[in-house]
């Protein structure tokens, strides 16, 4: 009965990886963000949840440039389909279709 | 003449379900939206707002600004539609400028607010929007209900029905006086060139508050077409995702927004075969963009037109059959306009001679509000100087060859430069300033600071640029930031842009 404790450390330890990495692609985007579209470091200028789009943050020109910097950082390819505001219009919901795009 | 609301009115009357206006999952048709702007009205003139008093608008392209628009006129009161995109720092003073008694903004548009905070004057507040209304302001849709409609105000005319801003806070603001015949002269042109119809619908992009955006609208609805509001151009794939969903037949764009849609999009892979015209302002756009545009969409006929905000909004088009014939050309005069262009002394210029371009007709503006001295430089003798420099050839098409002022045409938007050099200077370490457009592929120019500092700031240029995303909209930021150590100047110690502009490539020193 021993197998399966094994298997459920190495699941959650892979669960625990995979959560720091979403955490620090998400730290990642946000510095990103910060400072080529904001001009700044200071993390409290942006939250998580704003819309980069609604805010004037991002315009055409720049979403073209953030989402080649998330296909080259991240190794992924963004289809046209997938070039929507629900996946790229908050650093929550960059991070979260990063993930989602991710090799395991 | 017939005033743009009694055209509403007439449509509302005869085909109340007709649809006018699609923004997002919203839709209005001609019944409700002139219904809605007889309770705006009536809610108006119940708060105390009298003829010609004016009521400013902070709102991106929405149907609440159509109505408010309308139901503004129907009170006999003037809108003014001010820029969303501009910062607090440019609204209070438009809003103060203009004294406006009403204003419609955004519920929780931080940069009405906190200008509406900063004007000491009591102003009637109405937030669209179904959140934080703040206790200040009455809710849209309360102010649609509370007061029965009434018989609507009588106008002349020659009243003034809108003010358009066209600078920031650089000295006095230009405000645009346009009259009701200003607006209808200017629609009846372009409508029949266009040859627009009530079976005609249009993806809108262009702001409102700005003189194409407004007269796209005022176009379409004035004939009972359809107009669908598309937010922003992010994703312009979405925007032709929306063309050819509705099945439009118009499409209206500066050179920037085609050259989005010809290097972003498969425009192939989409079934745009209802588009029946396209029309293009707001800048020179490269004969060779012009041709690929029109090989990428063969079916649509491309317009090219000229004009500003001064003149309502149009002066010149170029009939499509002859772009080939005059590529460059931005066209000939549109039905009652006349223009002229002259040499500085005042004279007629010869044909292919390149002076100022001149203009008269029944578009040309009433002048700057509260501003003689600006109105007393550009209308002289019944005449517009537009500012803008050009020569007829021999067939009376007219070209242009640049502006007198300094201004910036960035996408569809236009910057004073003084506007950005005084935000820029405002930093206690900037010695000295200057900015200047620079050329970009796609937006036709960018925005370019040279700055004067001392050693110490000299790597500093995300803090000008954090410090402009504070103080400018978005759009005034400059891209480019190059440090150096002294600006050129004239004897008389005036900045030479030109130099600036000439002889420098652009450059990243960020």
């Amino acid at each position: 009965m021993g197998l399966p404790a094994v298997c459920s450390v190495h699941a959650a330890a892979s669960i625990h990886r995979g959560e720091t990495k979403s955490m620090d692609q998400k730290k990642q985007i946000k510095a990103f963000v910060l400072e080529n579209y904001l001009f700044t470091d200071d993390e409290s200028a942006l939250a998580d949840g704003d819309s980069l789009i609604r805010d004037g943050i991002v315009d055409s020109t720049g979403m073209l440039e953030l989402i080649g910097h998330l296909e080259e950082t991240y190794a992924i390819k963004v289809e046209n389909a997938e070039m929507i505001p629900a996946n790229f219009d908050s650093i929550d919901s960059i991070a979260a279709f990063v993930a989602r795009k991710s090799p395991a | 003449m017939i005033p743009l609301s009694s055209r509403i009115e007439r449509i509302a009357r005869v085909e109340p379900g007709r649809r006018a206006i699609a923004e997002g999952e919203r839709r209005i048709d001609y019944g409700t939206l002139w219904a809605q702007a007889r309770a705006f009205a009536a809610f108006l003139r119940a708060s105390g707002i009298d003829a010609g008093d004016r009521v400013a608008v902070i709102l991106p392209n929405c149907i609440e600004a159509v109505v408010a628009c309308h139901g503004c006129w129907l009170a006999g009161a003037a809108i003014v539609p001010l820029n969303a995109q501009a910062r607090a720092r440019d609204i209070a003073p438009w809003l103060r400028h203009c004294a406006a008694r009403c204003v419609v903004y955004q519920a929780g548009h931080r940069d009405s607010e906190l200008a509406l905070e900063a004007i000491a004057e009591p102003i009637l507040r109405v937030a669209t929007g179904t959140s934080g209304v703040d206790g200040a302001s009455i809710a849209w849709a309360d102010a649609l209900a509370a007061a029965a409609p009434s018989a609507p105000v009588e106008y002349q005319a020659s009243d003034l029905a809108m003010i358009l801003y066209t600078s920031g806070t650089t000295g006095a603001p230009k405000g645009v006086m346009l009259s009701h015949a200003n607006l209808a002269a200017n629609v009846d042109s372009i409508v029949r060139y266009l040859e627009l119809g009530k079976d005609d619908s249009i993806v809108s992009v262009l702001p409102f508050y700005y003189s194409y955006g407004a007269s796209v609208l005022h176009t379409h609805l004035s004939v009972g077409a359809f107009l669908v509001i598309e937010a922003n151009l992010v994703f312009p794939h979405l925007m032709v995702e929306t063309m050819a969903r509705e099945r439009v037949s118009g499409f209206s764009g500066v050179p920037s927004t085609f050259l989005l849609l010809l290097n972003r999009v498969p425009l192939a892979n989409y079934d745009l075969s209802s588009l029946r015209y396209l029309t293009q302002a707001g800048g020179a756009m490269a004969p060779a963009t012009a041709q690929r545009l029109r090989e990428a969409l063969p079916q649509a006929r491309l317009y090219i037109m000229y004009g500003q905000t001064e003149a309502t909004a149009r002066l010149a088009w170029m009939p499509p059959e002859r772009l080939d014939e005059k590529p460059g050309a931005v066209g000939m005069p549109i039905d009652g306009v006349e223009l002229v262009v002259r040499r500085e002394n005042g004279q007629p210029a010869d044909v292919m001679e390149v002076g100022e371009v001149h203009a008269r007709g029944p578009n040309v503006m009433l002048g700057y509000w509260r501003n003689p001295e600006a109105t007393a430089a550009v209308l002289q003798d019944g005449w517009l100087r537009t500012g803008d420099m050009g020569h007829f050839d021999a067939d009376g098409f007219l070209y242009l060859a640049g502006r007198r002022s300094d201004m910036i045409k960035t996408g569809a938007h236009r910057v004073h430069p003084k506007d950005v050099e005084e935000a820029i200077a405002e930093l206690p370490w900037i010695a000295e300033v200057a900015v200047v457009g620079v050329d970009d592929d796609t937006l036709g120019q960018v925005i370019k600071a040279f700055v004067v500092t001392d050693a110490e700031h000299r790597s500093n240029a995300n803090a000008i640029k954090a410090h402009c995303r504070e103080r400018l909209a978005a759009y005034k930021i400059p891209k480019f930031i190059e440090f150096v150590d002294a600006l050129p100047k004239t004897a008389s110690g005036k900045i030479r842009r030109t130099q600036l502009t000439a002889t420098t490539e652009p450059r990243e020193v960020s």
